[in-house]
């Protein structure tokens, strides 16, 4: 097919598949007319029966827990098979390929003092408001996802600041492997408990607290905590192997001093 | 515990089992970790049977969390196992568990992460033929693809392989954002994403609204079905992917997209569309009826094996479809027993191809020409003769049920279709056995032009190990014996009575009602698709012996040949050509005729 039929037909069909979705979002309520009891009994039920009052991790953790079981699984099957797409080639005739494959540009440039201030000084910052956006999610908007997301931008500053050896100092490869797995076996660990109390998986059995305190919630504020060490984790992999495909195809000698 | 207990079981220890060895797998022998995932994916099998059993009479509702329904409204998420659902996942358990033996000799450098990538695939693949919840099917979806693109991208050392896998991913995601818009559509309309929750609050509502959501779930669930013209992925990913790989892609992965058209259709839409059941059923079947001629012509023109059955399984999903577009308990059932029939089959013969690549270390039919072991060969030949629905496998009681079925709601020539297609690609199954095995044929011919190389994936060692041929030949054994369980075709027709069954499955879950075991009439098997079946046997027999002795037919029926069939086929090879525009394109376009067509015909 040649680019420009292929581009006719594209339109033709986009412009099908838009039509359809048209005539079904004409089919959706007005704005501001919500008819569905869901939100009003979630918002109950949050508080009430879960002493939670970000009502968004209560769903997250907890109501609709077994999606995020599921959602965190693919973030930890995706970054396993990134880790897989971008592994190392073995065969000699390789060698001569990165060989052939030498970029002096893709070595870093030195950072300057300012950059340098910036990021270290942005460490601190964000290893605090991590762990309080992990460990709130339960209070305020937030939680795991949200919160491993910026733990993660902690090595990614750390790399900016420095190299890449400090990144893996302080974020070694097999700790930060052997913590996602963890992680994500411990999510269904928790789960687990519940079947072996008699209840149902994934129920809430630790204790409700009073709300509004941060000991408050039962479980949602555990699976929380491993979600965001499994998601922090996940983007410290995928960053440690972005950055392993791009700087190991240059050799020693191209290697600029830190 | 209570068989209900267990209902989690197929889901989580797959999943914990997939971070156990994420932690550790690089740590242990290479055999611990087959062993482990053996065990796992068979203990799976286990209690995904088991749970069938247990849910003859009444389906198990499981509230996780134990969020049970507060006044009939839903909070939580709940799995609803029936035995249809239970068998898929039966199914995808006995497949995966086949599928890491054969590879025990597989994949030396990367060190756990297969076994990881399979057993993902195989908790997602269980939590989508469990669920009861429209979001978690959706959420266990994209689970199976990011497993399924990882491990199609396996062999990716060369660009070639990776084009495939880029393909594959490119267009199932764009599957993947049509279930979700669709989902959106449901759930702005009911505020439900519970199954019988939306169906309750549609209450057989039928407008823009929900044919739109109609065609762009199903549309989105046939990509991965593999229907014509969503299904150019599907060769170009098993042909690059490993071959077992390629056994769950073909046996479990691309019937999940029908099962979940099916599900969806006979759970949420069938009220809707109570009053437009000839057109709905013109649409699916004519969808089923495409796609089932276009793989089984695309499947004789082959000479890549895995390619080939690939096609096959094009052609065999024709069959499916247009089984479920009946919209009739009676077929359904029979879609079920194929579904299960060609599962095992199919798989058996990925790994026979899978052998042949690693003795021979080359999956071409005509550079295999006469160089096939016994072994191989044997298992071959009687995957072929399973696959044209040779009794008592199977496919041939599945396939005799959705006829009958067809028969008596007055689409007959569907009969005729399915005829077509067991003919064209058992033929092109044993004419490979018999080239392969025998000599037979020349060692070029129409064939030529195809795909022919395969990356081998294992290092060439003397003789076929144990754990190669064993898997192939006991799946081909399990259909064998599944086909001869007189009951099983009675309880999938009982199961799938109850599947059709929208309100009763609503006050099952959201009012706890127990409605009675539906009595299915026992088959009435009057013994009238036998000789049809070996007709399609003796006609697939000579369709191989057709091709390979094609200088032997008179030249004027074979100029004939030509013409009807020479343009068609090169129409289609141009179609089928590796460009990931080209497939999009014919995605959208396939979309936007299905949702014309569901417009004009189900207004």
């Amino acid at each position: 097919m040649s680019p420009r039929t292929r581009r006719i037909l594209f339109y033709f069909g986009a412009a099908g598949l838009v039509t359809i979705l048209a005539w079904g979002v004409l089919g959706l309520p007005a704005y501001g007319q919500y008819q569905g009891p869901y939100g009003d009994l979630v918002s109950y039920a949050a508080v009430q029966s879960r002493h939670a009052t970000d009502v968004v991790s209560a769903v997250n953790f907890d109501i609709r827990a077994i999606d995020t079981l599921g959602e965190e699984f693919i973030l930890f099957t995706s970054v396993m098979g990134v880790v897989l797409l971008l592994r190392k080639r073995v065969e000699p005739k390789d060698v001569d390929e990165a060989a052939a494959d030498v970029a002096t540009g893709r070595e870093k440039e030195p950072p300057s003092n300012a950059v340098r201030l910036l990021c270290l000084g942005l460490v601190g910052v964000s290893v605090l408001f991590g762990l309080y956006i992990v460990t709130h999610g339960q209070l305020t908007p937030g939680g795991g996802f949200q919160g491993g997301v910026v733990l993660a931008t902690v090595p990614l500053l750390v790399y900016l600041a420095a190299d890449v050896r400090v990144l893996h100092q302080i974020a070694p490869r097999k700790l930060v492997d052997a913590g996602e797995a963890l992680a994500a076996g411990a999510f269904i660990g928790l789960g687990l408990v519940a079947v072996a109390l008699q209840e149902p998986f994934l129920t809430n059995f630790l204790p409700l607290g009073t709300t509004g305190r941060i000991d408050s919630s039962g479980t949602i504020m555990a699976i929380s905590i491993v979600t965001g060490i499994e998601v922090g984790g996940a983007f410290v992999v995928l960053l440690s192997s972005f950055l392993a495909e791009t700087l190991e195809r240059i050799p020693e000698e191209h290697r600029g001093e830190p | 515990m209570t068989a209900s207990a267990w209902t989690p079981a197929p889901v989580a220890l797959p999943l914990l089992a997939a971070a156990a060895v994420a932690l550790f797998g690089h740590k242990v022998p290479r055999f611990v970790r087959t062993v482990i995932a053996f065990a796992t994916s068979a203990f799976t099998a286990i209690v995904t049977a088991g749970l069938a059993w247990a849910s003859l009479g009444d389906p198990i509702v499981y509230w996780f969390g134990d969020w049970a329904p507060r006044g009939q409204i839903p909070l939580g998420v709940c799995f609803v196992v029936d035995p249809i659902g239970a068998g898929l996942a039966a199914l995808a358990s006995v497949l995966v568990t086949a599928a890491v033996t054969f590879a025990d000799r597989y994949f030396d450098d990367v060190q756990a992460v297969f076994h990881v990538l399979m057993l993902a695939f195989l908790g997602a693949i269980a939590g989508f033929c469990l669920t009861g919840d429209l979001f978690n099917l959706f959420v266990f979806f994209e689970l199976m693809s990011a497993a399924a693109f990882a491990l199609c991208g396996y062999k990716s050392r060369e660009p070639g392989p990776l084009q495939g896998a880029i393909n594959f991913g490119v267009t199932n995601t764009i599957g993947g954002f049509l279930v979700l818009d669709g989902l959106t559509l449901l759930y702005g309309r009911t505020g439900a994403l519970n199954l019988a929750q939306i169906a309750r609050t549609l209450g057989g509502a039928h407008d823009g609204l929900v044919i739109a959501a109609f065609a762009l779930i199903t549309c989105g669930f046939f990509v991965k079905a593999a229907v014509v013209p969503l299904h150019f992925w599907l060769p170009d990913a098993h042909a690059v992917a490993p071959t077992p790989v390629s056994v769950v892609f073909s046996g479990v992965m691309v019937e999940c997209g029908v099962y979940a058209v099916a599900r969806l259709y006979a759970t949420v839409f069938a009220p809707s569309f109570a009053g437009f059941v000839p057109h709905a059923r013109g649409l699916i079947i004519g969808a089923g009826v495409i796609t089932a001629l276009v793989g089984g012509v695309m499947c004789l023109a082959q000479r890549h094996l895995k390619r080939l059955l690939a096609f096959s399984t094009v052609a065999h999903v024709g069959v499916m479809v247009s089984g479920i577009g009946l919209l009739d308990a009676r077929a359904f059932g029979g879609v079920a027993t194929y579904v299960l029939g060609h599962g095992l089959v199919k798989s058996s013969l990925f790994l026979t191809a899978g052998m042949y690549l690693h003795r021979l270390r080359s999956v071409d039919e005509l550079e295999l020409r006469g160089r096939g072991g016994a072994l191989p060969g044997a298992l071959f030949l009687a995957g072929g003769l399973a696959l044209a629905g040779a009794p008592p496998f199977g496919t041939f009681g599945g396939e005799s049920e959705i006829e009958a079925a067809a028969d008596s709601l007055g689409y007959g020539w569907l009969g005729i279709v399915f005829t077509i297609a067991a003919i064209l690609t058992a033929g092109a199954v044993l004419r490979a056995a018999m080239r392969i095995s025998f000599g037979w044929g020349p060692s070029d011919g129409e064939e030529d032009r195809g795909e022919r190389s395969e990356e081998t994936e294992t290092r060439p060692g003397p003789g076929l190990p144990l754990a190669m041929w064993v898997p192939a030949a006991v799946l081909l054994a399990l259909a064998f014996v599944l086909g001869t369980l007189t009951g099983l075709d009675r309880a999938l027709r009982e199961s799938a009575l109850r599947f059709q069954d929208s309100s009763a499955y609503a006050a099952r879950v959201l009012d706890g009602v127990v409605s009675a075991v539906p009595s299915a009439e026992p088959s009435a098997d009057d013994g009238s698709s036998l000789p049809r079946s070996l007709l399609v046997v003796v006609l697939s027999c000579a369709t191989a012996f057709a091709a390979l002795f094609r200088e032997r037919i008179p030249a004027g029926v074979r100029k004939l040949a030509v013409a009807l069939l020479g343009g068609a086929l090169r129409r289609l090879r141009a179609l089928q050509s590796g460009h990931v525009g080209d497939y999009v394109t014919w995605l959208v376009l396939g979309v936007a005729c299905f949702g014309a067509l569901s417009a004009l015909l189900l207004r």
